[in-house]
């Protein structure tokens, strides 16, 4: 690992001033858990390492009523998924952190770092991707607010511009209670990347789909959801959103899957998820009966 | 702020300690190298493999993927703050009791992701422990035995507690 | 017997468990220096120029030295430990991606990278040879071409001119006739990638140099006697100014056997003016520059009759035996001359070629030849057996070897426990039941596998022991077969404890020192119960020998009365006449003061009594293995046939090991074989193109976790080798190899898809399943 500045600001502005002054040169360091790696290898070589954890806020988990639950950059992946109020709320994104990688690195990582290395195979971009959650955005000109969907840009690319830090994800709260399903297909079933992964999710009563691993960044599968639309979820329907949702993806291949398999298991976690969305609300219909 | 040594302060193996560390040195590597704690080993240095896990703050962290000066201010435990001079955990125990170590080089670490576990959660069942031990890779044992060491310290507790429970009705 | 067959807790667990047993990367000698290596980008090029200036003119750089240097110099003559064809350093060409090329030695490992990324290397590119198949044409670039000049043992077959560095063959009886006489040939073909063993500890290793020329090298290594033996003819150092230490290490797996870091730095110690230097790999190293297991091409053709007799076996093994084989050449002998798997087979034509590629080096791994041919054998069988509709276990039942029986090289076996085991494996997994799968999109299925092998060494291996006893009836045990977590020093700190009968705790193993422990050949090949064994066995048979000549003496009772039980020598006849061996450890002090013999120290020596070389038209022979060890392994699996991930629910498994010296150690031994068998089965692959390692860390090679682990059942028969130690056989290395082809056989059964590659990746299983389908 190269050598590089090392900076601990307490605030927001302090931490946006280092990274406009150095700007290219330095790097925001907060999990560490891929920036200490990348850095080893030298594929990111920074002169001035920046770490935002000595800001108290960006630890926060706050909410506002019926509007949204922001989620701190710093917050760890474990935390996060120990926070009830997220699990009751979006069990999907609780799902979905905890695939990410083992407990040691899930106590050190977090989702907002997750989001920020823009990688196609983001566990748990998918979640927020359908629950249209956005990142907020400090800067020198104040806060902004950027879907999460229309933040990650690229493989390894985001909307954050020189100076800026992500501080929070706020997700918005839906009034009626989500339900869907997380799912990860990897090679090995404990720590490993996603070979596809994907949520399914009925949110503001709309069906919402989002897959990882089978385009540049984690995408939502809108022709599949606009197929959807009005649609009550028969064999046959989920068996039309199967075939349709190859529309929505373009997978490569690589050491991890060919091309084939990843559009198989697009396929696969858009028939699950949908069977679980069926199921699920057949047992709320039960419910509500009795 | 430069490239020199910063100061930190932390506790280490329950010891307040004081160190000099530049910001490129890795939790790891401070271990082993300034404080000769070569207990936590290197298999990746990726955060693949466990071999270095480390308790920070309670926490079992991959100490390749902690830079040393971020420990500032922090706990500390690694594998030989576990046993006092010839008196060893009960993890420990349990581990060479059960034969759940076979070349070592995995122990270290799986046992701090055990004792993480227990300290979190008293009572694991197997599958919680399956997990929590899932960051640590062992290339020796298959596994089972290290699964059963944990159990039956996990089983230990739940005896021990239930026991005390009896004693605090008895003397009500 | 009092400490054989008990489970004694592990000699080495309180320093494992505490952290504080030092490997070799833990050592710091004072003011080492950290080296650090220049690697090949190409996996076959000629080297034109190495420029170094740059890197030497690097503050912290104490030396630098290139494989070119030594080019014609009595410094880097090739090595090897059965055909000497490996340099340790790139001399004119490199011939894999990953080999090293150049090496520094500076005051910190960031310099030493530094200044490794500072030397220049101008390359002209060579055709290369990246297939194993292809390798084998007549117009194919060659690997080695000098391979006519280079030195080999005698029962290994290089074929100069050619990429063919060992070619065995085994032609038993008539196989056309065999053929002619089936009713059925079936004809298949495998195959089998390279894989890697993933110790969890990196290759490591320090080389200093003394005033007095005197070298030392600690290495993570299993076999501290082969290394001072290849690193002496590498660099013409006398074996007595060579001392190799090897003080612990962090699982082998065959890995760890031969040499490889070593030679790296040892020319760089000769630089430094006395200062250690050491060499660290890194998990990409590891997966690149150290060893890997072999890739396989089989082609099987295999006759029977109705009842499910084998008439006649031809077989076409093509080994990728990657840049260098010095080792490889014996797998490529122990798979072909195992090639009928533990079946009878009057007719059989083998030929097991190993081809010189330019991909990294295949070198032993738990199991070789095994773990690569029965993967075919075993799935061929359950193919046989589904043709003429005979049940899967019948058709092994008929052919499998018994006492009596002749092997594939035409020993006659006078005792064989196979089918004890597979009996046991049967009975406890009721084989023959189908179960429930889990959920509707699930698919169980069960199947089996019948393994054998033998130690894969030399006919005339050699061990020693010596046992020193002390003042006060406590012993020190000395030896230098290498505890790599398999048990070994806990084992044969047992049997000594047996034959001294004084408690295993008062008996200190010390091991790794070629300075201070006795000959060991290797610690590998599954050899260490029996070989180092039977020495520690005969080392203490020597200490009360002398014990009871002395005890004769003071008890005055003929020494063919007395025995040893419990730190005494005893009276068989008057158990109340005993002398403590304490009294006797310095020797015997007679009435009159004066003393005669002087210390106990026994002295123990072992080579496997009458194994013979094969005849080299035919590979067929008398007595050409020390031993078999038989046994069957049983699998359950769950299959997802949407995603084709298979889950191994439950393993059964049984071997014949002679004798189980300790029980809790040989189950920990077998459950490791197993789920590493399972991580060679479903995921484990090294994705090769062009030559180069696309996958050379644990992020995408994935070994299994703790949530892989299926439920195990391990089962024993103890039909005693007459020639071991208390008759212990082995059990290391055979207990890996079943796991896969039992799987693909319980893939068979449960969604009837046949996979004839390795491993049975989610994604191939669901192209099969899909295949058949349509």
């Amino acid at each position: 690992m190269k050598e590089f500045e090392y900076y601990k600001p307490s605030t927001l502005n302090e931490a946006s001033e280092i990274l406009s002054k150095y700007k290219e040169e330095a790097c925001i360091f907060n999990g560490g858990t891929d920036l200490i790696v990348r850095m080893r290898d030298e594929m990111t070589k920074p002169k001035v390492v920046v770490n935002i954890k000595e800001i108290e806020k960006l630890h926060e988990i706050s909410y506002e009523k019926e509007k949204w639950i922001s989620i701190g950059a710093c917050v760890t992946l474990n935390e996060l998924s120990k926070c009830k109020m997220i699990s009751e709320k979006y069990k999907i994104l609780t799902d979905a952190i905890h695939n990410i990688g083992s407990i040691q690195l899930r106590n050190l990582a977090t989702m907002i770092g997750n989001i920020c290395n823009a990688s196609p195979l983001a566990d748990s971009a998918t979640p927020l991707l359908v629950l249209d959650a956005k990142a907020v955005i400090f800067g020198a000109d104040g806060v902004r607010k950027v879907l999460v969907k229309e933040f990650i840009a690229g493989v390894r690319r985001t909307d954050l511009k020189i100076g800026e830090i992500v501080v929070a994800i706020e997700v918005p709260i839906y009034e009626k209670s989500i339900v869907g399903s997380f799912h990860k297909i990897s090679r090995r079933k404990m720590v490993d990347l996603s070979t596809v992964c994907g949520t399914v999710a009925k949110v503001n009563g709309e069906i919402r789909i989002a897959l990882g691993a089978v385009s540049p960044t984690p995408v939502r599968a809108l022709r599949t959801e606009e197929y959807l639309k009005g649609k009550i979820l028969e064999a046959e329907i989920i068996k039309g959103a199967e075939e349709k949702v190859v529309e929505d993806i373009s997978p490569i291949t690589d050491i991890r899957a060919s091309k084939e398999y990843r559009i198989d298991m697009a396929k696969l976690i858009v028939k699950r998820g949908l069977m679980h969305l069926r199921d699920s609300e057949l047992k709320w219909g039960e419910q509500s009966e009795a | 702020m430069s490239k020199v040594k910063h100061k930190i302060s932390f506790v280490l193996n329950y010891e307040k300690t004081e160190h000099y560390v530049k910001p490129n040195t890795t939790l790891l590597n401070m271990l082993r190298e300034d404080f000769d704690l070569t207990g936590a080993k290197e298999g990746c240095g990726a955060g693949e493999c466990g071999a270095c896990t480390t308790l920070f703050n309670n926490k079992a962290v991959n100490a390749c993927l902690v830079l040393a000066i971020e420990v500032d201010k922090a706990e500390i435990i690694t594998i030989e703050g576990l046993s006092k001079g010839r008196e060893l955990d009960e993890l420990q125990e349990s581990f060479i009791d059960n034969a759940a170590l076979q070349c070592g080089y995995c122990t270290p670490g799986m046992i701090m992701s055990a004792k993480a576990l227990l300290n979190r959660n008293s009572k694991p069942t197997e599958n919680e422990i399956k997990e929590a031990i899932s960051g640590n890779l062992c290339r020796c044992t298959g596994y089972k035995k290290i699964v059963e060491a944990i159990s039956s310290v996990a089983t230990r507790n739940d005896k021990k507690e239930s026991m005390n429970a009896q004693k605090g009705g008895d003397t009500e | 017997m009092k400490y054989v067959g008990e489970s004694f807790k592990r000699v080495d667990g309180v320093k494992k468990a505490t952290g504080t047993l030092k490997y070799v990367d833990d050592l710091k000698p004072t003011r080492f220096l950290h080296a650090s290596v220049k690697r090949s980008p190409h996996a076959h090029a000629r080297i034109l120029n190495i420029n170094v200036n740059e890197a030497k003119k690097l503050k912290g750089v104490k030396a630098v030295i290139t494989g070119r240097e030594f080019s014609g110099a009595k410094c880097c003559k090739r090595v090897g430990l059965y055909l000497e064809d490996k340099t340790f350093l790139a001399v004119e060409k490199v011939i894999y991606v990953g080999e090293a090329v150049a090496a520094v030695a500076a005051e910190t490992k960031e310099i030493a990278d530094e200044a490794v990324k500072l030397i220049e290397v101008e390359y002209e590119i060579l055709p290369k040879v990246i297939n194993a198949r292809k390798a084998l044409d007549k117009d194919a670039p060659l690997v080695h071409p000098n391979l006519a000049n280079y030195k080999y043992a005698p029962i290994f077959f290089p074929e100069p001119n050619t990429n063919i560095s060992n070619h065995f063959k085994l032609r038993k009886g008539d196989v056309e006739k065999g053929f002619e006489e089936a009713d059925l040939i079936v004809e298949n073909e495998f195959f089998v990638p390279h894989i890697q063993h993933a110790p969890i500890e990196n290759h490591s290793a320090i080389a200093q140099i003394d005033a007095d020329g005197a070298l030392t090298v600690w290495a993570s290594c299993q076999s501290p006697y082969a290394v001072r033996q290849a690193l002496s003819v590498a660099f013409d150092i006398p074996l007595n100014k060579l001392r190799v230490i090897s003080p612990a290490i962090g699982g082998g797996f065959g890995s760890k056997a031969g040499t490889t870091l070593e030679g790296i730095i040892i020319p760089l110690a000769m630089r430094t003016n006395g200062r250690a230097v050491k060499l660290t790999y890194s998990r990409e190293d590891e997966f690149v520059s150290s060893f890997v297991r072999q890739a396989l091409f089989a082609k099987m053709k295999t006759g029977v009759r109705k009842d499910g007799k084998i008439l006649a076996m031809k077989n076409e093994f093509i080994w990728d035996g990657g840049a260098f084989t010095e080792y490889g050449v014996n797998i490529v002998k122990a798979g072909g001359y195992a090639s009928t798997g533990p079946y009878e087979v009057g007719n059989v034509w083998t030929d097991s070629i190993c081809a010189y590629t330019n991909h990294p080096v295949g070198g032993p791994y738990r199991g070789f030849g095994m773990s690569e041919i029965q993967f075919g054998i075993e799935q061929n069988l359950d193919i046989i057996a589904d043709k003429l509709g005979i049940d899967k276990i019948e058709i092994r039942r008929t052919n499998a070897l018994k006492a009596g029986s002749y092997t594939s090289m035409g020993e006659k076996l006078d005792m064989c426990g196979l089918i004890d085991c597979l009996d046991v494996v049967v009975n406890e997994m009721d084989f023959n039941k189908k179960e429930k799968s889990s959920s509707p999109n699930k698919a169980r299925g069960k199947g089996l596998a019948c393994v054998f092998k033998a130690p894969s060494m030399p006919t005339n291996v050699a061990s020693s022991a010596i046992i020193k006893l002390n003042e006060d009836g406590t012993a020190h045990l000395l030896v230098t077969a290498q505890d790599m977590g398999q048990g070994s020093d806990t084992v044969l700190t047992q049997i000594a404890a047996e034959v001294l009968s004084i408690h295993p705790d008062k008996i200190t193993i010390k091991t790794g020192d070629t300075d201070h422990t006795p000959y060991e050949w290797q610690t590998v090949a599954s050899r260490t119960t029996y070989c180092a064994g039977n020495s520690v066995k005969s080392a203490c048979e020597d200490v009360k020998k002398q014990l009871l000549e002395l005890a004769q003496i003071k008890i005055g009772m003929y020494k063919r009365d007395l025995e040893l039980r419990d730190g005494y020598v005893v009276s068989k006849i008057y158990p109340d006449k005993k002398l403590p061996i304490s009294e006797l450890a310095l020797g015997l002090t007679l009435e009159d003061g004066s003393g005669i013999h002087g210390p106990i120290i026994g002295r123990g020596v072992f080579i496997p009594p009458n194994i013979r070389n094969v005849d080299k038209e035919t590979g067929l022979g008398e007595k050409p293995v020390v031993f078999w060890t038989f046994g069957s392994q049983g699998v359950e699996i769950e299959v997802d046939i949407e995603t084709g991930q298979i889950r191994v629910l439950e393993v059964v498994s049984c071997f014949d090991v002679g004798k189980v010296v300790n029980p809790q150690l040989i189950e920990g031994q077998v459950e490791g074989g197993i789920v590493q068998g399972i991580g060679s089965a479903l995921f484990e692959e090294l994705i090769i193109e062009g030559g180069e390692v696309k996958n050379k860390s644990f992020v995408d090679y994935k070994i299994p976790t703790a949530d892989d682990m299926p439920k195990m059942t391990i089962r024993f028969v103890e039909n005693p080798e007459e020639t071991g130690p208390f008759g212990a056989r082995a059990i290391a290395e055979v207990c890996m190899v079943a796991a896969a082809p039992a799987i693909a056989n319980a893939l068979y059964d449960a969604v009837g898809i046949r996979i004839n590659t390795m491993p049975l990746t989610a994604e191939r299983v669901l192209k099969a399943i899909k295949e058949k389908n349509k």
